[in-house]
């Protein structure tokens, strides 16, 4: 039969967000890939540019709709590094807090969008319902829904107020029990282990030379996160374990696989915050005022020219990471380059050579499972 | 708890990827250093200056002899005002990640206070500063890092530096009939309309003319 090109996206529903995916196929059978983006590019580093330090945080939000706050966290660090700033620890603990209720809510998305890709309707609307409780949750730190604005450098904006651990307490343990009922949905779902059982493996060596990073190569048996391999927040004080899924098949992780690892992240996302919870600083029922020193220290606004900042963040969906060189505008106040590493860019043209020799109809089960975000990716 | 890595360890990782890289490339122009990060746990990496004659020998290296397998970042830089041997400047990040458990059924868990030598994670900084110019360009790590590739692409597409060797480059980013020559990462491209009292003034922007008319593109 001849082969031709189809095009799938920029409006499909298989690309979670605008990109294209050019497949060729030979009948039914996948046989080469290209992947096109770029289609809600905004510029964000060259408008970082022209900000001053505190001004890029909400620009940071906006990379990724569903995990505002690692990607602020994710920027926040960068700028700590290069203006060499110091954070109280009880600040880095609820940044540890809220950067694991937002892991909870991006992971819930995930798993919410990859149900109807599969036939699964029923899963979006528990996870829509699940994920409201911790955006609520976020709402209480950050004033609103989505996007935050919540990390300042040199602490947070505001303390956790009272009565938030509770509440945090409440839902995290009512939803380590609807995780069991998920499970029990989806391992137990014919339709779901067919759909996903042995699609689209991908090889952990090859996944790490490519540079895809997270729970996508943790799920291959790659023990690697930035978590515990370059601890930034007080990660290393809480007890918790990567969630890492042994592949079940030489040829690496398949789809079943990198859907087990988030939920086993989800679980450890559950017992971090608890475990926090018991450890921060100062109690969990106390409220500081804003701008209190338990909670923000006042950092230097100007870095020198050829000063230079870095962070490597775990985010919920890899390793993010941030390089900014200090001296814009001429007095130091603004990044004079802001560079911004997603880890969705350097994932998604691999993904798209992983689908070859696969059945059209495997493709956005394959693609669903890594968790793409485009508003990282186009940055 | 044993979940993450000690100053300990990542200090003596860092000092012996140090020594290895002072031992083999001693004499070439190459330099390297530990610095330490002045954010969170203030943990230590390498960070190292290359000329790009250099780089090629010194890339293959870092991922045969140094373990040195994910290629994370690259980020060019344009300095207009810059001294004459650095008008450009090309960053790259890379980290060394254990990997381990290949084998399908053996799950082996990892304490990360019991690794040593090539298993600790470690982060590599390069920076290679190329001469005022026109046309900036590096050799390509393609071959050497899939990861390089897109990497490289966007900032060919951005910056609009060279990458000598690169099979397959095209624009990423910025829409494909863009014209040739534009990068807008350039520091002669100057944003627009930033001005806060400007804005607010004009809020629909119907008079308003930008700081830097017939200056750019």
């Amino acid at each position: 039969m001849a082969q031709m090109w189809i095009t799938m996206g920029p409006q499909h529903p298989m690309t979670h967000g605008l990109w294209t995916l050019r497949v060729k196929v030979d009948g039914e059978t996948v046989v080469d890939t290209e992947a096109e983006l770029g289609y809600i590019h905004r510029g964000v580093e060259k408008i970082c540019e022209s900000r001053d330090f505190t001004q890029v945080t909400p620009y940071c939000d906006r990379l990724c709709y569903v995990s505002a706050m690692t990607w602020a966290n994710s920027y926040i660090y960068a700028a700590e590094d290069l203006l060499e700033a110091d954070v109280p620890e009880r600040a880095e603990y609820i940044r540890l807090i809220s950067a694991e209720i937002q892991r909870l809510a991006s992971h819930l998305m995930w798993l919410g969008a990859f149900g109807p890709d599969i036939g699964n309707l029923t899963l979006m609307t528990w996870c829509m319902r699940d994920r409201e409780m911790f955006l609520d949750l976020l709402q209480e730190l950050g004033g609103s829904r989505m996007h935050y604005n919540y990390p300042r450098i040199g602490g947070v904006k505001r303390d956790m107020p009272i009565g938030f651990a509770d509440r945090v307490i409440a839902k995290t343990k009512l939803f380590e029990k609807r995780l069991d009922e998920y499970e029990m949905m989806l391992d137990e779902s014919t339709i779901w282990l067919v759909r996903l059982q042995g699609v689209g493996y991908a090889n952990a060596e090859e996944m790490v030379n490519a540079g895809v990073s997270g729970p996508n190569v943790r799920a291959a048996g790659v023990n690697y996160d930035v978590r515990w391999a370059h601890p930034y927040s007080v990660y290393d004080e809480i007890d918790w374990e990567p969630a890492v899924e042994k592949p079940t098949s030489v040829k690496g992780a398949d789809c079943y696989d990198r859907y087990r690892v988030r939920m086993e992240e989800m679980r450890q996302s559950c017992s971090m915050i608890l475990d926090a919870l018991n450890k921060i600083p100062g109690g969990m029922n106390t409220n500081y005022a804003s701008g209190d020193e338990m909670i923000f220290t006042k950092a230097p606004t100007r870095a020198p020219e050829g000063a230079t900042g870095f962070s490597n963040y775990e985010c919920t969906r890899g390793a993010s990471q941030f390089y900014i060189q200090g001296g814009g505008d001429g007095r130091g106040k603004n990044p004079y380059r802001l560079s911004i590493r997603s880890p969705m860019f350097i994932t998604i043209p691999f993904v798209a050579k992983t689908m070859i020799g696969y059945k059209i109809a495997d493709i956005p089960a394959i693609m669903g499972s890594f968790d793409p975000c485009i508003g990282e990716t186009d940055r | 708890m044993g979940t993450s890595i000690t100053q300990e360890q990542n200090a003596s990782a860092a000092t012996a990827c140090l020594e290895a890289i002072n031992a083999r490339f001693e004499g070439t122009g190459i330099t390297a250093s530990v610095e330490h990060h002045s954010n969170a746990k203030k943990y230590a990496f390498v960070r190292m200056t290359c000329p790009p004659q250099h780089w090629i020998a010194l890339a293959k290296w870092m991922r045969h002899d140094l373990g040195v397998n994910y290629c994370s970042m690259v980020t060019g830089t344009h300095f207009p005002d810059g001294p004459d041997e650095r008008g450009w400047e090309v960053a790259y990040h890379f980290l060394r990640q254990p990997i381990q458990d290949q084998t399908p059924n053996t799950h082996h868990v990892i304490v990360a206070e019991e690794l040593t030598g090539m298993d600790i994670p470690m982060e590599f900084e390069v920076f290679m500063p190329l001469a005022q110019g026109d046309s900036p360009s590096v050799p390509s790590i393609q071959s050497i890092w899939i990861g390089a590739d897109w990497n490289e692409k966007e900032t060919w597409d951005l910056v609009g530096i060279r990458f000598e060797g690169h099979e397959n480059m095209h624009r990423v980013l910025n829409p494909h009939d863009s014209p040739e020559g534009f990068h807008p990462l350039q520091k002669q491209h100057k944003l627009r309309y930033h001005d806060h009292n400007e804005m607010y003034d004009d809020a629909q922007g119907f008079m308003r003319k930008p700081a830097d008319e017939g200056r750019v593109k």
